[in-house]
């Protein structure tokens, strides 16, 4: 089997509300291999976003360890982290995801351009990510001219434009109707088929986690259930 | 880079009002600050003319001794082969001269005088160049009239072509007294050196006073920044003598000169202080209002040193279109004035400096430099505490609020 892309050991966080402890996370371990589309659920508190921001080099824990195509966290710093998401991640976040002085295919070559790819190159492929995903039409709009279904999919065309070895997705879906859900949901799940992309997301949303190809329940911090466990 | 200078332009046009007011305001700061520079450049060269051409000249010869006790005894003689130790481009002309005190006397009044003579030819180093002369003016060394003040003549309620009598003291000591005719009178600003000098032949003087030396040397340079290296060149070459320049010799002129690059400073410093106030303001409004943007790139992978030189850029773009714009303006001001500023109804004021009424300003392209190049300066400082503010916020925090 091909090396895992997400290896988490013992990965704890406490934060400090109001001088009371919050434990976030209780020691979780959790390996994600290549392909894999997980959906984290769990009530509100189960600590799924914190997991999905410490994988994404976003926070970190205060113990156990870290490694994302094997690279790890541990040690790195701030800077080596960024330069880390800006070359192996791809995000997508609930709302508030696109620049707004920006078009959409700006935002899309942003990363690209960020990570220094070619002008020709990273426009070429921007536009073609944007016509895959049917924004073929509004590639010169800025994101106020969009409705926010087509701004989640500009950003996902943004994550994945550059190829990233993983998608993390938290409540991608939290601002919008069913149909654009599904629409969304669709395409992800296109991108994990077709192009074995791995995709992490961390949802309430039902119709998210049936997408999923593997269920991963937290409950206070650790995790409750998960699917790889079970007996094949 | 590329990307940066795209977004601050953007950015910056996303508030066009709120922009455009502040670009106003840079604009008018720093067309303010260029005008009176111009205007106080414009003061310290007439400053300068009027220091030098006050028979000083730009560097001066004296017997050591003279400064103290300005008569004849304390003179020095020089070769005909003398020239001042300066390189010749550099070199307008010089003059030699014989200045003591001496009495004038008309029928009617008396009056304490700087009695000069000079060769005619040397003296368009003076500010007998640009004096308007009634009557005649000396023809030669060996001229033996005297011309005077427009001012002097009126007090000794005499006229062009009467006589006077001068008393002064030779070099033997003795007083030598002798009548002249009033070849002519010299008008100038003001009334000072109309009251002060009596010119006369310079060889004429000297056979009256019995002795072929000369009291000073004085030389004009091309430009006020060889000065220091002519006196110094100077001094070398006559080492018994005294060579001093014209800040040694007026050193009040010299302090207004001093005082009007202080002036520049303060000026500057004063408006562009105020506007970096607003400059700072207004970028930590327009940078805290973008927070959750500029985490939001930060967590994509943008490095927190881009996200402090985007908002660097972003400034550096105000400022630069400021000045621009500030300059342009400044130089139409310029255009405005340049025909200099009538002080007359201040003039009484003014001539206590020794400044001609007429204010003509100046405008050097090294002031206009220093201003741009100072203002960019401030435009990244300025933004340098919103900047850093800014990414104080981690990338999480700023997504969440
Ligand atoms: N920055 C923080 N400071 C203090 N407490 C925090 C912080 N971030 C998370 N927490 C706390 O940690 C716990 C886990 O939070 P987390 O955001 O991971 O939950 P979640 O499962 O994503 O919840 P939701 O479904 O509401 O998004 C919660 O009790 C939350 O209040
Ligand atoms: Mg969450």
């Amino acid at each position: 089997m091909s090396q895992p892309v997400v290896v988490c050991k013992g990965v704890t966080k406490t934060y400090q509300k109001e001088a009371v402890p919050v434990h976030a996370l209780r020691g979780v371990d959790f390996v994600v291999h290549p392909g894999e589309f997980v959906s984290l659920s769990g009530p509100s508190g189960s600590g799924k976003s914190t997991l999905l921001n410490i994988i994404g080099g976003l926070d970190r824990p205060d113990s156990g360890s870290v490694v994302v195509d094997e690279v790890d966290y541990g040690g790195l710093s701030e800077s080596a982290l960024a330069e880390l998401r800006l070359h192996k991640l791809g995000f997508v976040f609930q709302a508030y995801n696109l620049i707004p002085v920006l078009s959409a295919l700006e935002n899309v070559e942003f990363i690209m351009q960020l990570q220094g790819v070619p002008a020709a190159e990273r426009q070429g492929r921007a536009e073609d990510v944007l016509t895959k995903l049917g924004l073929g039409e509004m590639i010169h709009r800025r994101p106020g001219e969009m409705s926010g279904g087509q701004q989640q999919r500009v950003a996902v065309a943004r994550a994945i434009a550059s190829d990233p070895v993983l998608l993390l997705a938290d409540e991608p879906s939290a601002n919008l109707d069913s149909r654009t859900t599904e629409e969304l949901l669709e395409l992800l799940k296109r991108l994990n088929q077709d192009n074995g992309m791995t995709i992490i997301t961390a949802t309430h949303d039902p119709m998210v986690m049936s997408y999923a190809t593997r269920q991963v329940k937290l409950r206070d911090g650790a995790i409750e259930h998960d699917d790889a466990a079970l007996p094949a | 880079m590329k990307l940066l200078l795209q977004l601050s332009i953007r950015n910056l046009l996303r508030h066009k009002r709120r922009n455009g007011m502040l670009l106003l305001a840079i604009a008018v700061a720093v067309a303010g600050v260029n005008a009176s520079n111009t205007l106080l450049r414009g003061y310290q060269l007439d400053l300068l003319d009027t220091a030098v051409s006050n028979l000083t000249g730009h560097v001066k010869v004296h017997a050591p001794g003279y400064r103290d006790d300005p008569t004849i005894m304390n003179s020095f003689v020089i070769e005909d082969s003398f020239t001042p130790d300066v390189p010749s481009d550099v070199l307008l002309g010089w003059a030699p001269r014989v200045r003591i005190p001496g009495v004038i006397m008309s029928e009617r009044e008396t009056r304490g005088v700087q009695l000069v003579g000079i060769e005619p030819g040397a003296e368009g180093i003076s500010f007998l160049r640009d004096a308007v002369i009634d009557g005649e003016f000396l023809t030669a060394a060996d001229d033996n009239r005297v011309v005077l003040g427009k001012e002097l003549l009126r007090q000794l309620e005499s006229d062009i072509g009467r006589r006077l009598v001068i008393i002064t003291q030779g070099a033997d000591g003795l007083n030598r007294e002798r009548g002249y005719r009033i070849a002519g009178s010299y008008d100038v600003q003001g009334t000072g050196l109309e009251k002060l000098f009596v010119f006369v032949g310079l060889e004429h003087l000297q056979a009256l006073l019995e002795t072929d030396a000369v009291t000073e040397v004085s030389v004009r340079l091309t430009t006020e920044n060889y000065r220091e290296p002519a006196k110094l060149s100077m001094a070398a070459s006559l080492s018994d003598l005294e060579v001093m320049d014209w800040q040694e010799l007026e050193p009040q002129a010299a302090e207004m000169f001093l005082f009007a690059d202080g002036v520049i400073y303060v000026w500057f410093l004063l408006m562009m202080g105020a506007l970096t106030f607003g400059l700072v303001n207004s970028l930590a409004a327009a940078v805290m209002e973008r927070v959750k943007e500029l985490g939001m790139m930060r967590a994509l992978g943008m490095q927190k040193r881009t996200v402090v030189v985007q908002v660097v850029v972003e400034s550096c773009v105000m400022m630069a279109l400021g000045v621009l714009a500030g300059t342009l303006l400044g130089a139409l001001i310029y255009a405005a004035i340049s025909d200099g500023i009538d002080l007359t109804a201040w003039s009484d004021g003014i001539e206590l400096f020794g400044v001609a009424s007429l204010l003509v300003p100046v405008m050097l392209p090294s002031d206009l430099l220093t201003v741009a190049f100072s203002s960019m300066l401030l435009g990244i400082a300025a933004s340098l505490y919103p900047a850093w503010r800014v990414v104080q916020v981690q990338p999480l925090d700023a997504l969440r609020s």
